[in-house]
């Protein structure tokens, strides 16, 4: 039934970020990207089949992935995604400002602990 | 190239992700086998985690494409597959909103000719027009022409008007040359720099030259393209031929291209306009026949030009009170001069007004039409909307719909239109003024077409889209009944939607009928004489031949004793004007009466005849005499005035004796004795205006432009060709204007009106049957809908004539309801059409009580049929159905 919207993408980017990062390990199918979001963040994450593909499709389309006919583990035809050379820049670009973004937002939460306690 | 590479890639790209995803689907029923579920189970399981794959796959393909266009697509594509699914519904909403585009799209050509006119030259909207403003006009007051004194002050102004140009738009002449037969022409009197006010050239040949509109060099003409192609072959070697005007030789100099056409003015011909030191004088001032065109000098807004020129008419009226009294000054932009001169936009505001109607009670239709093929669909939507389809694409889906069917109706409604337009250029043809402005299906009319096709998808389809995107999923996919409250409450907004178009139609059908019925009245008031059996004719005489007025007097008397020997004429008169073709108002003065008090200038309608005249129209003297043949150049001057003019003039005195100075232009004014009283006539027969009129006889004032009038006991135009060989017996030379019976006048001076009667009457009769089909729709309907509830009424014991009672009951209902919120709105038409036409009768209760009564009864019989049905309801059938 109808999906939780509360378990959307936490803001915008981090799924995108998350699926680029992940394929600068390896190429990676559609399913294995799914299990190893949830694995590397022991579970916290659950990535959402309705957002997992059209992010791809997204990704496809600006050309940070590219995909090619691939082989499963199990021997059925799959589609295997791929980090392209731009898609590694702006990963990278990303990185650093999501980066920023976060030691910006850790600060500022930092400053804010004494008044409440 | 890239973008179709894309379109062609993007199937491998959707072929990509069903691979992905499918191969997803399986690892996860695999590793749930590998848990050890059963096969059966680990699919289902994988699925449900997944979510809805085709909702998934669809937003994950929406990356490809361009937002909208490709869904839309395939929005149309679907629509179209249902709608070839119903095609009687498809065939009875496209047919409806056809009828209601067309009629729009036909009366929009005239919106688009007659409001739109394309300007000719360069820049036209820094060309203004320069009216005078008439204090005592009731009717376009501010688009008088002005005097060539006028013209002669403000063109002086050329920090105001870079160039001003003066036309004398409406003379009348003869052409003659190279042994054709001489024929009546329009002319127009330019100043030698009109042309270059429009910054347009002639096709061929010259524009005038600076000097030739002084008198003595102004004999040279420039041609318009439809007479250069008409009477010349549109030869080129025409120019520098001599062609006879009004029987002087003229040098042709050029001939103007076809696209210069100013809407509303067409002359034939231009010669120059030749202004002497006489036009110049203070009591020239009353003379305003010049209509003057200026270009704004550079940096000079409209604004700027009002309130200089409206200085300058302050100064003149000091200056000059005698004729400048009162009299203002405007200026207005090139078209909208034109278009008001035209005088046509309250009457195609009304129509489009009124067309506009009639399409908003198709949309409505259409929309009736709608709600109950969604009700039918219910079930259909209800699943789309529990697999997941959101809410706006279902009413984007039937949004679609109604557009695909609205531009079905667009392209048949333009189909239609093509034709209609054709109609309304023939029935257009009553004037020349107005045949020669192009009425056609051109780009506006395109543009307002698809506009309006739009606009009806989305008025007519709107609505039963939201309500049937709201039904809830739930009730629609379990309530199995068709007399469930779903289908109620959609038979309920029909229900509102109905009495809305009904009241619509009502209150159309009374302001057109309000609107017929004043113009039928004007066309057919009484004007005060006898109109049977007469024949006329314009003649012109040339000052070449006549310019003495003992030659003129002897041609008319000549014509006259000739035509009254002619066989089947029983009399012949000259008159100055047809009666209540609009004639001329002079000022006067009476002897005694200085115009002290009224503070206003004494005025009458001048018209010269010969004493045949009162009898000929049977317009009779009431007291006194009219004239006789002892009434002549050398005796006393004498006058018959009307009835009004004692009235008005004379009140309380005996008019007979009195003494009245008509100041009429050249010749010294004399007094003249009043010596009869004759009947009221109106001054326009599509007016209800009667002025004052002042007769004068012909023997005393010969003027050289008359009209003469036969009298016939037989049809009076089979005596044409009688009065022709009698005017060629005398001058073989002079051409006849308008020959035309009296009869034949008067019908051309209605001029659009039986147009917009037959319009009004067709529109209003359309939404009167679009209204009962509507209604009709409604209660068949809604019939069928409660046959259930009527069977079991009949089986419970109902007698028949009690269901279609109660059939009858509800139609007459809806109709009650929406005539009488229509009748409430119509209440205030009278006043509206009032002061948008002058001079017609409009307070009519009558009329409001028979479209009513008419509205009720035409109700009643479209829901005569179906409550009549409803008794022949097969009862077990009716039961077991469900």
């Amino acid at each position: 039934m109808a999906k939780d919207p509360n378990r959307r993408d936490l803001f915008s980017g981090a799924l995108e970020l998350m699926i680029l990062h992940t394929l600068r390990l390896k190429p990676m199918h559609g399913y294995g990207l799914a299990k190893h979001i949830k694995h590397a963040s022991d579970d916290l994450l659950q990535v959402e089949e309705g957002s997992l593909y059209p992010a791809l499709q997204r990704l496809l389309r600006e050309g940070l992935l590219d995909s090619e006919p691939g082989i499963s583990a199990k021997g059925r035809p799959t589609r295997i995604y791929r980090l392209t050379d731009s898609g590694l820049r702006h990963l990278e670009r990303e990185v650093s400002s999501f980066e920023t973004m976060f030691t910006g937002i850790t600060r500022v939460l930092a400053a804010a602990r004494p008044q409440e306690g | 190239m890239a973008f179709f590479s894309r379109l062609f890639s993007r199937r491998r790209r959707y072929d990509d992700l069903a691979v992905s995803i499918r191969e997803h689907l399986a690892e996860r029923a695999d590793e749930l086998m590998a848990d050890g579920m059963s096969r059966a189970e680990a699919e289902q399981t994988a699925r449900r985690e997944f979510g809805n794959v085709g909702l998934i796959e669809e937003r994950s393909r929406e990356a490809w494409q361009w937002p909208t266009l490709e869904s839309m697509l395939a929005d149309v594509r679907f629509a179209l597959r249902q709608l070839a699914k119903s095609p009687g519904f498809t065939a009875t909403a496209a047919t409806t909103l056809a009828l209601g585009i067309a009629v729009n799209a036909t009366m929009f050509s005239m919106v688009s000719a007659f409001l739109m006119p394309r300007l000719p030259g360069r820049d036209p909207q820094r060309i203004v027009v320069v009216s005078s403003v008439n204090p005592d006009a009731g009717f376009q007051a501010d688009l008088n022409p002005a005097s060539a004194a006028n013209y002669r002050d403000w063109k002086a102004d050329t920090q105001t008007f870079s160039e001003m140009a003066a036309a004398d738009e409406y003379r009348t002449g003869s052409l003659s040359g190279a042994g054709e037969q001489p024929e009546a022409i329009t002319v127009s009197a330019i100043s030698a720099n009109y042309f270059s006010v429009f910054g347009v050239a002639p096709q061929l040949g010259r524009a005038f030259a600076p000097g030739e509109d002084e008198p003595g060099h102004d004999h040279v003409v420039i041609l318009s393209h439809s007479l250069w192609e008409r009477r010349f072959g549109a030869d080129a070697s025409v120019i520098g031929r001599t062609v006879g005007i009004n029987r002087e030789d003229y040098v042709v100099i050029g001939v103007m291209p076809a696209d210069f056409r100013l809407l509303g003015f067409t002359p034939q011909l231009w010669t120059p306009l030749a202004l002497t030191a006489a036009d110049g004088a203070p009591d020239a001032r009353n003379r305003r026949y010049l209509y003057l065109f200026a270009r704004l000098a550079p940096n000079v807004t409209l604004s700027d030009a009002r309130a200089r020129i409206q200085v300058a008419a302050k100064r003149a009226q000091q200056d000059f009170p005698l004729n400048e009294k009162r009299w203002g000054a405007s200026v207005r932009v090139l078209d909208d001069f034109l278009i008001a001169n035209f005088g046509i936009r309250p009457a195609l505001a009304v129509i489009m007004t009124v067309v506009g109607f009639v399409l908003l009670i198709a949309c409505v239709n259409v929309a009736g039409l709608l709600f109950t093929r969604s009700v039918g669909r219910q079930k259909e939507l209800a699943i789309r909307l529990s697999l997941g389809a959101g809410r706006v694409r279902i009413v984007r889906q039937l949004l679609t719909e109604g557009l695909v069917i609205a531009l079905m109706g667009g392209a048949v409604g333009l189909i239609l239109a093509s034709f209609g337009i054709r109609v309304v250029r023939a029935a257009l043809g009553f004037n020349e003024v107005i045949s020669a402005v192009p009425v056609s299906l051109d780009r506006n009319v395109l543009l307002y077409a698809a506009i309006i096709s739009i606009a009806s998808a989305v008025l007519s389809s709107l609505a039963p889209a939201l309500k049937a995107s709201r039904s809830g999923v739930h009730a629609d996919l379990k309530s199995e009944s068709r007399g469930s409250s779903a289908g109620r409450s959609h038979s309920r907004m029909r229900t509102v939607l109905v009495g809305g178009e009904i009241a619509l139609a009502l209150f159309l059908l009374i302001g057109s009928a309000l609107l017929i019925r004043g113009v039928y009245l004007l066309d057919h008031q009484k004007l005060g004489f006898n109109r049977d059996h007469l024949l006329t004719a314009g003649l012109r005489l040339d000052k070449a031949h006549y310019s003495d007025s003992t030659q003129r007097n002897q041609f008319v008397r000549s014509l006259l004793s000739h035509l009254k020997e002619t066989p089947g004429v029983e009399d012949a008169a000259v008159t100055s004007v047809l009666p209540a073709a609009g004639p001329g108002s002079v000022p006067i003065q009476i002897k005694g009466k200085p115009e002290e008090r009224t503070g206003e200038h004494r005025s009458a309608d001048d018209v010269v005849v010969t004493p045949e005249y009162f009898n000929i129209i049977a317009l009779p003297i009431l007291r006194g005499r009219g004239f006789t043949a002892s009434d002549q150049a050398g005796t006393p001057r004498v006058v018959v005035v009307s009835q009004e003019f004692a009235r008005k003039h004379l009140a309380g005195e005996d008019a007979l004796g009195k003494q009245v100075l008509l100041e009429t232009q050249g010749g010294p004014a004399e007094w003249c004795q009043i010596i009869g009283i004759t009947a009221d006539v109106k001054s326009f027969s599509e007016d209800q205006r009667v002025d004052p009129e002042i007769y004068e006889d012909f023997e005393q004032r010969p003027v050289d432009s008359f009209s003469v009038m036969l009298r016939s006991k037989v049809e009076p135009t089979s005596l044409s060709s009688a009065l022709r060989s009698s005017v060629a017996r005398l001058d073989a030379d002079l051409p006849l204007l308008r020959v035309m019976s009296m009869e034949g006048v008067l019908e051309a001076q209605r001029n659009g009106n039986p147009l917009f009667e037959r319009l009004l009457a067709t529109f209003a009769m359309l939404a009167l049957i679009l209204a009962t089909i509507g209604i009709y729709g409604l209660i068949a309907y809604s019939v069928g809908q409660r046959s259930q509830e009527i069977g079991i009424r009949m089986a419970l014991g109902a007698k028949s004539s009690d269901v279609s009672r109660m059939i009858l009951r509800e139609g007459l209902k809806v109709a009650g309801i929406g005539s009488a919120v229509g009748f409430v709105m119509a209440i205030p038409l009278p006043k509206l059409f009032d002061s948008i036409f002058s001079g017609l009768l409009f307070g009519a209760p009558e009329v409001y009580a028979i479209v009513v009564v008419t509205m009720l009864l035409v109700a009643l019989a479209a829901t005569l049929g179906p409550a009549q049905r409803a008794t022949r309801v097969n009862l077990s059938a009716a039961l077991r159905n469900e």
